[in-house]
């Protein structure tokens, strides 16, 4: 098909298909990156860093504040349960098809003063889950953790 | 900050379309570009002293965008750049060139050929932080923060699901009156409310479609606007702010809008935003709109919703919000929303909105958000100094 030609589909004119190679690209877990998820792996407790002048423990830990600037350097355990911030139930895929299960995808707080930290949430549905929704962290076995944000399998209602 | 004062002196666009076959990217841009040169009567190769293009190099799906924009604007061998940001991020340059007497005359340029992005889940899944956030979604629709922050403002301010639809009904219908719109519809608060759910509370009816299109703006001195045109409308102030990339750090309240807003509002003496008469904010999700119309000062924290479902920001309301369509009504265009939205003010202020010309508009207000997942916005002010 020429180009002065009536068409009926975006492929029909004259065009090149590509690609953008994005596929490798390594990312350094860095100083607080490093202490979250070792202490993750082989502890399996969740670490957030602490300052004291403004209040806030982040979780995931950072080496400073976003508010003061200040130098980080304080680990807390924050422990392995938290209250649901906010939620969603995302229904469809990458493809923009209907997933075939909906996943539920959290913010939750460890304590006041907390940054939020997102994940998904288990054993719970779509009819149960609430914001104020009190939450533990279900983990893999020691042996199947490799360092990994989904260490975390995902949060459920405590009790 | 000298008294220098800084003014539009023509704009061209496109149409927005949900799909642009027919041309290739430079050549949407050089339709811009041409008509933009004709509405401010200058020639880009003599008048011009700088140009500015914004971009980010994923959309448009080659690397280091900025070296492949200059032939198609008229820029070749001139002072040029490239925000990697929202058009109004490239006015806010713009106006600091002018602003400093650097420049006289400066094109701004942004645009969206969206369509042409085959995987766009794809790439805003790649914004996602790749170690903390990325790894839990696989597969699933990136819009899913969405759904989390719409949620939150919910909780946060009372507002409701009915008053969120309501945003998309009028946009929508809005859309009918702008020969530029791509999705106008005449839907009912039911019709959204009984859509489905994308990414609870989230539905897909209260999502802007992406759309093709671009905008180009000459902004020039004041002095030199006033002797080129009868019709000069001024950029009375313009701020800019990124708040957290952090998905669980940011607030609920589009913290970036409050202060890109107090930064152009003490630019333009501007005391109580209550005396803006056109506002164009941005709407990717119909609950944004509502959070940025409170950000902005105009209207209390959980007000938006029942003064969207009252008519309050209807075209026959004490204030027109988006007279445009939005995003939700002309299409997402992506780096160019905001000028998009700064459009509409320009042609509301000259008395050339047609069908939809607001009487009497003397102030107006453009609002832009980068998008999911992050926050970034900016606001621009404009008046046509009575």
């Amino acid at each position: 098909m020429t180009f002065s030609e009536k068409f009926q589909k975006t492929t029909d004119v004259k065009h090149w298909l590509g690609d953008m190679e994005v596929d490798h690209f390594l990312y350094t877990a860095g100083i607080a990156g490093e202490a979250f998820f070792v202490a993750l792996r082989d502890k399996g407790v969740i670490l957030g860093t602490r300052c004291e002048l403004c209040g806030i423990t982040y979780v995931p830990p950072r080496i400073y504040c976003e508010h003061c600037f200040a130098e980080l350097n304080e680990y807390t355990d924050v422990g392995l349960r938290g209250r649901v911030r906010s939620f969603t139930i995302a229904r469809l895929g990458k493809d923009g098809n209907e997933l075939k299960k909906p996943e539920i995808f959290a913010v939750i707080d460890f304590g006041s003063g907390t940054t939020g930290l997102l994940h998904k949430l288990g054993e719970v549905t779509p009819e149960t889950v609430k914001v104020g929704l009190d939450v533990e962290a279900v983990l893999k076995p020691k042996s199947q953790r490799g360092g990994h944000i989904t260490d975390i399998e995902y949060f459920r209602p405590v009790g | 900050m000298n008294n220098r004062d800084v003014a539009v002196l023509g704009v061209g666009y496109t149409n927005f379309n949900s799909v642009t076959p027919e041309v290739n990217w430079k050549e949407l841009m050089f339709e811009a570009a041409q008509k933009a040169y004709q509405d401010a009567g200058i020639d880009p190769r003599t008048d011009v002293d700088s140009f500015i293009t914004c971009a980010e190099d994923f959309w448009e799906g080659f690397s280091i965008f900025d070296e492949f924009t200059p032939d198609q604007l008229g820029a070749a061998l001139r002072p040029m750049h490239t925000v990697s940001g929202d058009g109004l991020q490239g006015l806010a340059n713009a106006y600091m060139q002018i602003k400093t007497g650097l420049f006289d005359i400066v094109v701004v340029e942004a645009h969206s050929k969206i369509s042409e992005l085959l995987t766009y889940e794809d790439v805003v899944q790649l914004s996602f932080d790749p170690i903390y956030e990325a790894p839990l979604s696989k597969g699933v629709h990136p819009y899913y923060v969405g759904g989390l922050e719409m949620r939150e403002y919910l909780e946060a301010t009372g507002t409701t699901e009915e008053q969120c639809a309501a945003v998309v009904v009028q946009n929508k219908r809005n859309a009918f009156c702008n020969p530029l719109a791509e999705f106008e519809a005449q839907l009912e608060v039911d019709d959204v409310m009984n859509s489905r759910y994308a990414f609870d509370p989230l539905k897909a009816l209260e999502i802007a479609p992406r759309a093709d299109g671009a905008i180009v703006f000459v902004i020039a001195g004041g002095e030199i606007a006033r002797s080129l045109t009868d019709r000069p409308v001024y950029v009375e102030g313009i701020g800019w702010c990124s708040e957290s990339p952090w998905i669980g750090s940011r607030s609920s309240d589009a913290a970036y809008v409050k202060r890109a807003a107090q930064m152009a509002y003490r630019q333009a003496g501007i005391e109580n935003p209550q005396l803006i008469d056109i506002v164009e904010v941005d709407d990717q999700f119909a609950f944004k709109a509502l959070q940025h119309l409170e950000a902005l000062g105009l209207a209390r924290p959980g007000e938006a919703g029942y003064l969207m479902a009252e008519g309050a920001f209807g075209p026959q309301g004490q204030r027109a919000v988006n007279p445009s369509g939005g995003s939700l009504g002309c299409g997402h265009l992506m780096e160019a929303s905001g000028l998009a939205r700064a459009l509409e003010g320009v042609l509301q202020l000259r008395g050339e909105a047609g069908p939809r010309q607001v009487e009497d508009a003397l102030v107006g207000v453009a609002q832009s958000w980068r998008g999911l997942p992050h926050g970034t916005g900016a606001v621009a002010i404009f008046s046509r100094r009575e």
